[in-house]
């Protein structure tokens, strides 16, 4: 295991200080931060994604399943029995990784875009399941977490800034997560079905439960931040938590535009990627309809396009750049 | 050669393929305890599944023991700690790690082995141009560097029987020599081989003993000698 070299201290110490800045910056009740903890909520998702997509190479289409399982259980949880979101989200953590290990068993045998589809089509049954059973979640009309006096314990803040340490410590434990798992053991396996998963499984790696492993992780830390989302908003539907727009490939969207497999990339995806689809959103909803989605497309095409790492791999490729320029 | 104890490897009645697709038909094979054995046959015949078979990764019914062991039914990963090491086909290195990673891989399965630097310096010695990449990504050598790495990744196990698919598909010549050289060195050593392989001529003059795999079945067998005298296999597989 390597440790952190003195500069990526440095970073990260300078990092925690702006992060801890921010949100003096702006206005607590307003528009700013909640686009801001949005952002975290997303840099969070994203890097629960990035531990089976990013470190095992299976591009998981299909995330918002257990987001969505996330918000419900614990949302649910706190309506029939008053239960506090912070055992919900253990509830909806266990419910959570029980869906990954279920969909990981037929389908961490099929490996690239086979698992894609597979996954996508878990998470549009979902959905529809989350549409019809109208009697469990208040099907397509969606279903309103009860206010009830703010606190730390209820998980409610009037204050957006509470909101926003929130988020950030997700960020931080899930960020934390990945790297620990990244460096161990099993991080080395899932590189080596990463790489190449006949060799992994030729030199006696179990490829299939390391994989499922990881699955489980993934999918009881994004379920964790569904109730975290419940929280946030205090109104949800099925369309919005299990939807693949907008969870699943933003999800993965985000990890892959910021640095796909890097602790990092879905942090700086996020808090490009969230911000820019609000500026589209502001700047030409008005103008005519679907021209910000149509903008905010191109503008990420053009991202993959100009480097297909994501924005990772820019530092090193400036590097190289200037590198050539020293001869 | 008269192989007087049980064989190391003794596969009977062996049907295997690929969902409802059968691809091999009652195979029976054995290697010898550090025999040098080749299945020829044609690219569609089953070579390939035939090693995938062995090392768990085609289901399959019918026998194969292995060390008085039955593989049949065991999952591939638990096979390499028997003593099996298997270099599939096409070069299959950990690209983005480095020749040392890679290598170092191959004793995953035995991990707790005390020896691990002492089979990595043998290893560095059969093939000193590694020593030289030993910390260049494996994804960055040349195709006969990069088998070099995949063989030594197998060989880390110290593995009792060594399963060879298509060592020498798409290299140069003069890095098939060697490659072979290194085969035979490994036999002497008392690693038993299954060797497949497309080049004929080479897979004869390097096994001491053959099989004919034609449409996944068995259709002949005998000494390499034997086979390269066959008018059949001479006709078919050595063009002449």
């Amino acid at each position: 295991m390597s440790r952190l070299s003195s500069t990526q201290w440095i970073m990260i110490a300078v990092l925690v200080a702006v992060a801890i800045a921010i949100p003096f910056l702006f206005d607590p009740r307003g528009y700013g931060i909640r686009i801001l903890c949005l952002a975290l909520l997303f840099a969070a998702m994203a890097q629960s994604w990035n531990i089976v997509a990013g470190l095992a190479n299976q591009i998981s289409l299909g995330h918002a399943a257990f987001f969505g399982i996330g918000a419900y259980t614990s949302t649910l949880l706190l309506i029939h029995f008053g239960l506090t979101p912070w055992l919900g989200m253990i509830a909806a953590a266990v419910l959570g990784g029980l869906a990954a290990f279920l969909i990981s068993l037929p389908t961490m045998r099929l490996r690239g875009h086979y698992f894609a589809l597979a996954t996508l089509a878990f998470g549009e049954v979902m959905r529809v399941i989350g549409n019809s059973w109208g009697g469990l979640t208040g099907g397509p009309v969606g279903i309103s977490v009860p206010f009830s006096q703010p606190s730390l314990m209820a998980l409610q803040f009037k204050d957006m800034r509470a909101y926003y340490a929130l988020m950030l410590g997700a960020v931080v434990v899930v960020t934390a997560i990945f790297v620990v798992i990244k460096r161990s053991r099993l991080g080395y396996r899932l590189r080596a079905i990463k790489e190449n998963e006949d060799a992994a499984e030729v030199i006696g790696v179990d490829t299939t439960r390391t994989k499922i492993l990881a699955s489980v992780i993934s999918g009881m830390l994004t379920a964790s931040l569904g109730t975290l989302y419940a929280q946030f908003q205090f109104f949800f539907d099925p369309d919005t938590v299990f939807g693949i727009a907008s969870v699943s490939i933003r999800m993965a969207m985000i990890a892959i535009v910021g640095g796909i497999g890097t602790a990092a990339g879905p942090i700086l995806g996020a808090f490009f990627v969230i911000p820019l689809e609000e500026l589209a959103n502001q700047v030409f909803s008005a103008k005519a309809a679907g021209l910000s989605q149509l903008v905010f497309g191109v503008l990420l095409i053009l991202v993959i396009l100009i480097e297909p790492k994501g924005f990772m791999a820019i530092g090193p490729r400036l590097k190289r750049l200037f590198a050539r320029g020293d001869r | 050669m008269i192989i007087s104890t049980t064989p190391l490897l003794d596969i009977k009645g062996l049907n295997a393929g690929y969902g409802g697709v059968r691809v091999l038909h009652d195979v029976s094979l054995s290697v010898g305890q550090g025999e040098f054995v080749t299945v020829i046959g044609a690219n569609t015949a089953g070579k390939s599944t035939l090693l995938r078979t062995i090392s768990g990764l085609v289901e399959a019914q019918g026998s194969i023991r292995f060390d008085g062991q039955e593989l049949v039914g065991r999952p591939s990963h638990l096979v390499p700690a028997l003593g099996i090491a298997h270099v599939p086909e096409g070069r299959h290195v950990f690209p983005e790690m480095t020749v040392e990673e890679n290598v170092m891989l191959g004793a995953y399965a035995v991990r707790s082995a005390s020896d691990l630097a002492t089979r990595r310096d043998r290893i560095l010695t059969m093939f000193p141009r590694l020593r030289e990449r030993l910390h260049q990504a494996a994804g960055t050598l040349s195709g006969g560097e990069q088998q070099m790495v995949a063989i030594g990744r197998a060989l880390m196990l110290e593995p009792k029987l060594l399963l060879l698919d298509e060592p020498s598909h798409g290299l140069a010549p003069k890095i098939v020599d060697e490659l072979h050289e290194t085969f035979l060195a490994v036999s002497r050593t008392g690693t038993a081989i299954l060797l497949i392989e497309q080049n004929t001529t080479l897979a004869l003059s390097v096994a001491s003993r053959g099989y004919v795999l034609e449409a996944g079945r068995i259709v002949l067998s005998g000494t390499s000698a034997e086979l390269t005298g066959n008018d059949a296999v001479r006709s078919a597989y050595l063009g002449l």
